[in-house]
């Protein structure tokens, strides 16, 4: 049997092809924006993963050091040590800075850790150039995309750094480029104030601020004890609040993340609604051109069923083609985005059973158009 | 005594009703021999191709009785849900435009019906191939439409009509837009069709110059339809 719709398309391939390429471009967006979602998620856990750590403990009822600010003394790393189970603990400081580049400033997050403590932050196999921070003051390493080589200085705040060491791949939760500095040098940046300030405070009576401060103190375990169990230890007597791995994991990616994945997913509904009324209008606009043609077929005996095919079989084509291409263009492009985008072929089978399944529902204006046709409006006049 | 191809009883239509009724077909009788090539002649409105159509299976009469061969298709309603089915089985019809489907290619346009009707690709092909060698179009078999001149186009149109083997050649003004030369060849070339094929062919015209050509001239007159021998 002849299959209409292949004849109908080969007769008008160019039409076809460019209407489909149009369709799946906006299908290709779709697919960006997903995975723009899934890079989010892994952004937001790449630096829980790389300090890999079993305990977090932060300011008493904040869901820090990620999600919420919190500020914590350093010294309760000592007593955290003398805790049944801990084995090792130490402190951490995170915070926004903008490094000098040019042509503009780039933000970044600075991590603060002691380079002679028990964490190193920096995975070793996370540097790409240089070396690990090895001095307490005025070395930086930084990410690769913040543009910094190695040996170059970097002034923040009243002091010059060094960059000895590049890293790759590594942001904060929130997807800017990490740097990586002495938990003094950190403390000072953050906590300390100018000399005009100090001035200023001391006039009116306030001195020796604390700068002894962190924001989250992290602890690793013995073999043998829980998680769980230790945790609770430290939340009943040191008034803290403290987040295991698994805890940090979730309110990395629900809590800082949720408010973003509503916004994503309402731009990828919104899309694959355009989309599907763009299909659904396309194949109500091939059905129309081809009425002349439909009524005449009807009148010469051909049935519906027939007629029918094509018009669903021209839609599947097109929701197909337009998918591939789809999924071509986001292959093309995902990698010029400034944050991560993570393509993932799960996520591209659910789309194409979603632009199937509305792309059938679409071809049902076409079915109805056929159904409707009136034989001897062919030859009316 | 020769075999009926089309047997009309009182058929009656009307378009519209109460304040908007048209009566376009009050009562007719006739019926059609196979072999026998009839025109169909009336003044423009007068229901010509309303009264073909409803002898293609087309258009639904308001009452009365159409048989097509010996099968009873209408009795004050259809007989069958499959009127399309006894289209592209018994009937082949031609108009005044070939109204050949574009996307499809000469060949692909005389085969469809067959092909419909569940005769092979092959089988379909080779008797296409023969109607278009009859018609002097068969190096056009895989062109389109686009590509044909409207003569050669109203060629591919006579063949597909035939395709089906078809009992009845209903034709709606075939020669309108053709000049008498061509006129009186497409006439012809019917006449021929119902002979060798043994089928009843109506055709739609208002040009006396083909009445001799014909076995018998219809008109309807006052909504009435009245037959006339040629005696030529
Ligand atoms: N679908 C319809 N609805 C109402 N009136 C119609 C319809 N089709 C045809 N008619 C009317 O029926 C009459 C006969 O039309 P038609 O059979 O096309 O005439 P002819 O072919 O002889 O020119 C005309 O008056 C026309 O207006
Ligand atoms: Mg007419």
């Amino acid at each position: 049997m002849i299959n209409l719709a292949q004849k109908d398309i080969a007769h008008s391939l160019g039409k076809f092809i460019v209407t489909s390429m149009g369709v799946g471009m906006l299908l290709g967006i779709v697919l960006i924006m997903i995975g723009v979602y899934r890079g989010m998620i892994v952004d937001a856990q790449i630096l829980l993963n790389d300090l890999d750590v079993d305990l977090w403990v932060v300011q008493e009822d904040t869901l820090g050091p990620f999600a919420e600010a919190s500020r914590i003394h350093e010294s309760l790393k000592e007593t955290l040590r003398a805790i049944d189970g801990v084995d090792k603990a130490g402190a951490l400081t995170f915070q926004n800075i903008q490094l000098p580049a040019t042509p503009k400033p780039v933000r970044v997050v600075a991590v603060g850790f002691d380079p002679h403590g028990s964490f190193n932050a920096i995975k070793p196999e996370r540097i790409i150039a240089g070396r690990t921070l090895q001095r307490s003051h005025y070395e930086i390493v930084v990410t690769d995309k913040t543009g910094f080589k190695v040996g170059e200085t970097i002034k923040l705040g009243r002091n010059n750094f060094k960059v000895v060491g590049i890293t790759k791949g590594t942001v904060s939760s929130g997807g800017d480029s990490l740097v990586y500095i002495s938990l003094k040098d950190a403390q000072e940046l953050q906590f300390s104030y100018s000399n005009n300030r100090i001035r200023n405070d001391k006039a009116r009576g306030i001195i020796n601020r604390d700068s002894h401060m962190v924001n989250t103190i992290v602890a690793s375990l013995k073999p043998g004890y829980s998680n769980d169990m230790v945790a609770n230890a430290i939340r009943r007597f040191k008034h803290k609040s403290v987040y295991t791995k698994a805890e940090q994991k979730t309110i990395l990616t629900k809590n800082l993340v949720e408010k973003s994945s509503k916004q994503i997913g309402m731009f990828t509904a919104i899309l694959v609604a355009v989309s599907t009324i763009i299909i659904a209008l396309i194949i109500y606009t091939m059905t129309l051109e081809k009425m002349k043609e439909i009524s005449i077929m009807k009148l010469i005996g051909i049935p519906n069923s027939l007629i029918i095919k094509m018009v669903v079989q021209e839609t599947l084509l097109l929701a197909f083609i337009a998918f591939i291409f789809g999924n071509i263009f986001a292959y093309l492009i995902y990698d010029k985005f400034p944050k991560r985008v993570v393509l993932e072929m799960p996520d591209a089978w659910m789309l194409l059973i979603v632009i199937i399944v509305f792309a059938i529902l679409s071809s049902l204006i076409g079915v109805k158009k056929v159904i409707s046709a009136d034989p001897a409006a062919a030859i009316g006049g | 005594m020769s075999e009926k191809s089309i047997r009309v009883e009182n058929l009656i239509k009307n378009f519209g009703e109460g304040e908007s009724l048209v009566e376009v077909i009050d009562g007719a009788s006739f019926s059609i021999d196979k072999g026998e090539l009839v025109a169909l002649t009336a003044p423009s409105g007068a229901g010509k191709t309303t009264l073909l159509m409803m002898i293609g299976c087309v258009e639904e009469p308001t009452s009365g009785t159409i048989y097509l061969g010996d099968e009873k298709v209408y009795d004050n309603k259809w007989l069958t849900k499959e009127t399309r089915k006894i289209r592209r089985e018994k009937i082949g019809f031609i108009f005044q435009a070939h109204h050949l489907i574009p996307f499809l290619t000469v060949l692909e346009n005389v085969t469809l019906v067959p092909q419909t009707n569940g005769i092979s690709k092959k089988d379909s092909e080779k008797d296409a191939m023969e109607l278009l060698k009859y018609f002097e179009i068969s190096d056009k078999a895989n062109a389109t439409s686009a590509q044909l001149s409207g003569g050669q186009n109203q060629r591919v149109s006579i063949a597909r009509a035939l395709a089906n083997k078809p009992e009845i050649i209903l034709a709606d003004e075939p020669t309108a837009a053709l000049d008498l030369k061509r006129s009186v060849d497409v006439v012809k070339m019917l006449k021929k069709i119902a002979v060798d094929q043994n089928v009843a062919v109506v055709i739609v015209t208002h040009d006396e110059a083909m009445y001799p050509l014909c076995d018998r001239i219809i008109k309807i007159e006052n909504k009435k339809v009245i037959s006339t021998e040629v005696n030529s």
